[in-house]
């Protein structure tokens, strides 16, 4: 029996009123049960576009998005009893304790869930009893999570969730999504941490300017991520050369040095080395956030 | 519906306190003095009677003030009770979904399962009910004292005046939260919805002087506002359709309005 994505967007647009550019263009992706969803991109990318677009705070220009079957504009009401949600700027009512905030939305939830809220408050050590005016960014984030949580969605949409947090807390917060994963919750993020994005998620999105740019499941990006070399030569680098392997991208150059990405078989680069005078090569592992940078810049979209 | 009704008086009740004592308060100390005025009732409708007929026209549309009706409606009615629930209605219509939104609280709603429809009819219903709790305390202060100073208006008219000034503002409420369900910031909701009202009672004042102000007076709801009618019993009950029918029309166009639009 194939799996069905809980939460399918097809050709999702957004063009905001008063402006020439989509804000969002043409976007289509899927989440898939138990799968962590990240979904990253730089300011402006539309990735909070999206996610309000899966909330029906935004009304699509064009496309449509599904979440658990249920059309996201149609069926809005309905799905959002299975829907977790936390935004990136998550606002509180600041004359209101936290546990009052809880009971609020647990009773527009539906009621039940303030033991649950409870539990998951004892464990982030959140001070329900103290106003959320008070209250440091970090420990309303923590409410924020907790209400995200606290009615055990299958689906949970977070931005940027681990704003604020301490590191244990973090921690806690990658545990619960561990958890929650097991489960079959399927999760869909937006995050800036780059190391967050590689403890948490299956498979990341990246979007740049409305369009998404690229989808890579993170095992085959860490494999991707191995195969960079950093080569200095004893004359000038043979840049010209280099560039005509079959899956090689020079990603800087200067004199004698040269840095590029090699996909596919390593046996074409070496080849060519032997005919130059290498005095040092480095094969490191690049970190993700070079990795990223190199989608979020300059390259166009690549499947 | 009754978590967000509940929540959100709960969150204003300070607001609604403060509100309640100060009509209570503005309207005793306006009703106790009618003994000193009634004794000299006499001079002072002489010196009133010689104002210019605009001049009168601002502050009660009547050279009337001092039998018990004209004091009535020129203290209480004709533009003290309009203003005070006045600036309360046009505050709660421009803030109850408005502040919400600005300070980007409602995702938290919408995120629930809750439909806009359920949201927008909750906090009108929230502002229905704060003003109709000062509505009430304004009515229970005006018709106590007006016993304890034996102001002779039946307890009937009291009420209806009251309820007539209730539909008044109702209507500049709910037109200041059909702009904000338009998505108009609340600065420019509470400028347009008090410039209607505001400029409604100076152009209705005016109408009876200058006679070409008689007709766009008609499309303003203080025209239809007429509270020493209403305690003399000669008013026409159906201009209350007119209060009915903006108050009817604001709340269709900002549903319309607020089901389909971007939020935040």
């Amino acid at each position: 029996m194939t799996i069905q994505p809980v939460i399918v967007i097809e050709k999702l647009s957004k063009r905001y009123r008063g402006s020439q550019q989509l804000a969002l263009d043409s976007l289509s992706l899927s989440v898939y049960p138990g799968e962590v969803y990240g979904f990253l991109g730089p300011n402006g990318a539309g990735k909070s576009t999206t996610i309000r677009l899966l909330m029906n705070f935004l009304q699509p220009t064009t496309g449509s998005a599904r979440i658990l079957g249920l059309d996201c504009v149609k069926d809005s009401v309905a799905l959002k009893r299975s829907v977790g949600y936390l935004s990136g700027d998550f606002a509180v009512y600041p004359k209101m304790t936290g546990l009052e905030y809880l009971c609020y939305l647990d009773e527009l939830q539906g009621g039940g869930n303030l033991k649950y809220a409870k539990s998951l408050a004892k464990s982030f050590k959140a001070d329900l009893n103290k106003k959320l005016g008070e209250l440091s960014r970090g420990n309303r984030q923590k409410v924020g999570l907790i209400q995200a949580l606290m009615h055990k969605p299958k689906i949970l949409i977070l931005d940027e969730p681990t704003s604020g947090l301490d590191p244990l807390m973090q921690e806690l917060f990658y545990a619960i999504i561990a958890d929650a994963k097991s489960n079959g919750v399927a999760v869909f993020v937006s995050s800036h941490v780059l190391s967050e994005v590689q403890k948490m998620c299956d498979r990341v999105g990246i979007i740049r300017g409305g369009t998404l740019v690229t989808e890579q499941v993170m095992a085959d990006l860490a494999k991707e991520a191995a195969q960079t070399f950093d080569i200095t030569f004893a004359t000038e680098a043979p840049v010209k050369v280099l560039k005509k392997i079959k899956g090689l991208q020079v990603q800087m150059h200067e004199a004698n040095h040269v840095v590029i990405h090699m996909h596919g078989r390593l046996q074409l680069l070496f080849r060519v080395l032997a005919d130059y005078d290498v005095v040092k090569i480095d094969s490191r592992t690049i970190d993700l956030e070079e990795l990223f940078m190199h989608f979020y810049e300059n390259k166009g979209p690549q499947k | 519906m009754k978590a967000i009704i509940k929540w959100s008086l709960k969150q204003r009740r300070h607001s609604i306190f403060w509100w309640s004592l100060a009509a209570f308060g503005l309207i005793f100390i306006n009703m106790i003095f009618y003994p000193t005025f009634k004794d000299q009732a006499a001079q002072l409708q002489k010196s009133f009677e010689s104002l210019p007929e605009a001049t009168l026209q601002f502050i009660g549309g009547s050279s009337d003030f001092f039998s018990p009706v004209g004091f009535l409606n020129s203290q209480i009615y004709f533009l003290m009770l309009p203003l005070i629930l006045g600036v309360l209605a046009i505050g709660l219509g421009s803030s109850l979904l408005a502040r919400e939104e600005q300070d980007k609280t409602i995702e938290a709603l919408l995120a629930r399962p809750n439909s806009r429809t359920h949201v927008l009819l909750s906090k009108a219903l929230v502002g229905g009910i704060i003003l109709a709790i000062t509505t009430l305390v304004s009515l229970v202060t005006t018709a106590i004292t007006a016993k304890m100073v034996k102001l002779d208006v039946s307890s009937l008219r009291i009420i209806l005046a009251t309820l007539a000034c209730f539909l008044l503002v109702l209507c500049f409420a709910a037109i200041a939260f059909m702009l904000t369900s338009f998505g108009r910031a609340r600065s420019a909701s509470i400028g347009i919805a008090t410039t209607f009202s505001l400029g409604g009672y100076i152009i209705s004042s005016l109408s009876g002087t200058v006679s070409w102000l008689q007709t766009p007076s008609k499309f303003f709801p203080f025209y239809y506002y007429q509270p020493e009618a209403i305690l003399r019993g000669t008013y026409n009950w159906l201009h209350v359709l007119f209060f009915i029918g903006v108050i009817a029309v604001a709340g269709v166009l900002s549903w319309i309005s607020f089901r389909h639009r971007d939020i935040g």
